[in-house]
């Protein structure tokens, strides 16, 4: 049997008229590839390289719709509330009323990368004062003031305290530009002291029981505000109901991880993983169809690990990835020149932990959002990070600055020492704008020399 | 025994009060603002911080989380360097019980922390007359702001920040006809005076030092009656205090959550509020904004506070001169030329 090749966006649109001779039937989200970028102008396709599984179509389709869904839900007489910063916290709570949907305006950071900046986001920014020396979230703004992207959410929150100086900064701008924000603090997670009350986070951290007290009574706070937004009370038992689901979520994309970080070869690429990854935090605005696209990717990679299908050479170095990519098309680049990836940290580990359903949900919820890899010590993070690299066999580390992103000052040196402490591998930082293409030469050269170290090690 | 602390609003009282010299490290002379040798963004200020850390390390410091880079600076800091450290949780959000509690506990945990490090926990009866002494040092600098140059504040206060004491003002300057000018921003060392100079020489006048350090942070009103007397001092708010404590610490904490007022607080209002209405009463003509490179929080209220206040404002990046650069030098000439 032939191993699955990527495709092109050209090959694709050709594969998807094969498939649907051969009697693919898609959800009425969707389609060829191609439309998207005709449609929505998302021309960063063009240059991206894609499984060719109809699980990863689907997986696509569902990404590139949200923003219709959103308006069709609203259409319908939904709420909906958009959650920044939290990454993965608060719309599980918003998924556990009726009526009421989540998104992250924060997800506008992709949109200049999808369009090629095409969609002016940067530039709006920059009228608003948040120019290039901020992450490229600062693209919400943009997306914010033009309406062209997401609905005007009936809600928004987001937290503080312990997060990206660059978001919260930004975030503040938002509304100071008069959209009100509904704050919420996280602090800044640290070790028990001696002798102090503590409990386990998921993950395995642990957490002053005061600090998982405070945390609990902000998402509390923020849980009347979205019961308000329903019209209906979020209660024990609604949110009971809302954390099992979001687990169900949680543990096909636990499984889609282990299958396909722990293979010999790769059974799916790193971009399509990074999407599915992405899905975790609030579910792409559709929490029951996140399942099917992850069940069908998982169907996917279980056939192909059978089957011995790669779509990747088991030779490929084998490359724990630290942060999200600004461009996507970073992903492909690492497969082009002979990596792969085997493990992840994309700031949202804290929502692939399955949130404990045996405590009251709000505290089970504080227990998790304090599990955050950024809200934390960088050195837990880089802990956390070893032990991944060990399970998964990695070879070397990519920690992928975020341009303009607070954090990155001091995470890279921080986790490349650690690392090299603990495991010896060779780590690389590499910063990835929102688009890479007028930085390739200097970028392959980088990763190729990474990606040599790695082999050389292989030989002694 | 020197401990250092990187925000106004960690009480230097309570440090005091367990036998320890406060000092607010932008005022040390041995605080070095070289460029990070490391990847780019790395704050000069918070980079400067860890240097002195690792430089002394016969003092404590209390480092603080009211931004990234400090936060994460912290997480940088060697092993060896544990003990003597801390790393203080200043909450965000301002207008929750949860937030006010949260202060509480820090500084709580910064008592441990002190008695830790060789420190005495205080009774009130040692707590109180520090926290009187520091609240006359601030309350006459505060009497000092509506009088003296704002230049001449800025070394009262650093004074203060670094020994808990208030030297005199000085007699109100005759109206010269420079122009009135705000400075609001990052921490403003005595190595980078030579900014003000340069205000000064392009003929602008200091009038309001909206830095870190400068005059908000002398806005805390202490009021820690002795043992036994009742503590009766509403919040700002309007809110009846807690209820009396044995420590006073309670007393302290609110004191110090009440007036915290920063770029850094979700919302940030309150420091819109507090310069509105000195701007307005010291006919500000123009806002000279000052930052680290890397510093998100105060950068992206540029344009804010060209909206808020309606003035002209000048974005100024931190070099690694003294302040006297060339660069800075033409910058502020030509922007008070325009307010002229």
């Amino acid at each position: 049997m032939t191993p699955p090749r990527k495709l092109s966006l050209e090959q694709w649109d050709e594969r998807w008229r094969e498939l649907h001779r051969g009697g693919l039937v898609e959800p009425a989200y969707g389609g060829p590839l191609s439309r998207h970028v005709a449609e929505e102008g998302d021309l960063r396709l063009r240059h991206l390289a894609f499984d060719p599984s109809p699980a990863a179509l689907r997986l696509w389709n569902f990404l590139l719709t949200e923003n219709q869904r959103l308006r069709q839900f609203r259409a319908g007489g939904g709420r909906l509330v958009g959650v920044m910063k939290d990454l993965g916290t608060v719309p599980v709570m918003a998924f556990a009323l009726p009526a009421v949907r989540a998104f992250y305006p924060d997800g506008a950071w992709w949109t200049p990368c999808l369009m090629e900046c095409g969609d002016g986001l940067f530039q709006h920014a920059d009228r608003l004062g948040i120019d290039a020396s901020f992450c490229p979230v600062r693209a919400m703004l943009g997306a914010f003031e033009t309406g062209g992207h997401f609905p005007r959410p009936d809600l928004l929150v987001c937290s503080a305290g312990a997060v990206c100086d660059d978001f919260s900064a930004i975030a503040q701008r938002l509304e100071t530009l008069g959209y009100a924000i509904a704050w919420w603090e996280m602090p800044r997670r640290r070790n028990p002291d001696e002798g102090e009350p503590a409990c386990t986070l998921p993950g395995g951290l642990q957490a002053p029981q005061s600090q998982v007290e405070g945390v609990r009574d902000e998402l509390e706070r923020i849980g009347n505000l979205l019961g308000g937004l329903a019209g209906c009370p979020l209660t024990d038992t609604l949110l009971t109901e809302g954390v099992r689901r979001a687990n169900q979520v949680r543990r096909l994309l636990q499984t889609l991880r282990n299958r396909v970080y722990g293979s010999p070869g790769a059974p799916l690429p790193a971009l399509e993983m990074l999407v599915a990854e992405m899905l975790a935090i609030h579910f792409c605005s559709d929490r029951e169809e996140t399942a099917r696209v992850l069940a069908g990717l998982l169907a996917e990679t279980d056939r192909r690990c059978r089957e011995h299908q790669w779509v990747l050479s088991p030779e490929a170095v084998r490359v724990f990835w630290v942060n999200p990519v600004a461009d996507l098309r970073a992903m492909n680049l690492l497969e082009d020149w002979g990596g792969r990836v085997c493990g992840a940290d994309f700031m949202i580990t804290h929502a692939l932990e399955l949130i404990p359903e045996d405590l009251p949900p709000c505290e089970a919820l504080a227990r998790t959002a304090l599990a955050d890899p950024m809200v934390g010590s960088t050195r837990d993070r880089a802990d956390r990070i070893i032990a991944q690299c060990r399970q998964f066999a990695a070879e070397a580390v990519i920690v992928s600055r975020i341009p303009g992103a607070s954090h990155c000052a001091r995470e890279g040196e921080i986790i490349r020492q650690r690392v090299r402490q603990e495991l010896g591998l060779p780590v690389l930082e590499w910063e990835v704008p929102s688009l890479v293409d007028p930085l390739l030469p200097t970028l392959g050269s980088r990763l190729q020399a990474l990606l040599e170290t790695a082999r050389l090690r292989r030989r002694r | 025994m020197d401990v250092f602390y990187t925000s106004p609003w960690v009480p230097p009282e309570w440090i005091a009060a367990h036998g320890f010299q406060p000092r607010g490290v932008w005022s040390s002379p041995a605080l070095d603002l070289r460029a990070a040798p490391l990847a780019e963004g790395v704050c000069a200020f918070a980079a400067g911080v860890l240097r002195l850390v690792e430089a002394r390390p016969a003092a404590g410091f209390v480092l603080t989380t009211h931004c990234d880079q400090l936060r994460r600076g912290f997480d940088a800091l060697d092993d060896a360097t544990g003990n003597s450290t801390f790393l203080f949780n200043l909450p965000a959000t301002w207008q929750t019980p949860t937030a006010r509690r949260l202060y509480q506990a820090e500084l709580r945990r910064l008592g441990r922390f002190l008695v830790r490090l060789g420190g005495a926990a205080p009774d009130r009866s040692r707590l109180q007359p520090i926290c009187q002494a520091y609240e006359q040092a601030r309350c006459r600098l505060r009497a000092a702001a509506g009088t003296c140059s704002g230049r001449r504040l800025t070394e009262l206060s650093a004074h203060y920040h670094w020994t808990g004491e208030a030297k005199s003002g000085s007699e109100p300057e005759p109206e010269t006809g420079a122009v009135p000018l705000a400075l609001v921003g990052g921490p403003l060392p005595p190595s980078l005076w030579g900014l003000l100079e340069l205000i000064e020489a392009a003929g602008g006048r200091l009038v309001l030092d909206g830095t870190e350090a400068g005059e908000r942070s002398l806005l805390p009103q202490v009021r820690l009656h002795p043992p036994g007397e009742p503590e009766n001092q509403p919040t700002s708010t309007g809110a009846p205090r807690p209820p009396d404590t044995e420590d006073g610490v309670e007393i302290l904490a609110n004191a110090y959550f009440d007036a915290l007022t920063a770029v850094f607080q979700r919302p940030n209002t309150r420091l819109y509020q507090w310069l509105r209405a000195r701007v307005a009463a010291r006919q500000v003509r123009g806002i000279i904004l000052w930052h680290y490179v890397g510093c998100d929080l105060w950068r992206a209220e540029a344009q804010s506070l060209r909206e808020a206040l309606g003035l002209p404002v000048l974005l100024l990046e931190a070099d690694e001169t003294d302040g006297h650069s060339l660069r800075h030098a033409g910058r502020i000439a030509a922007f008070i030329e325009c307010l002229r």
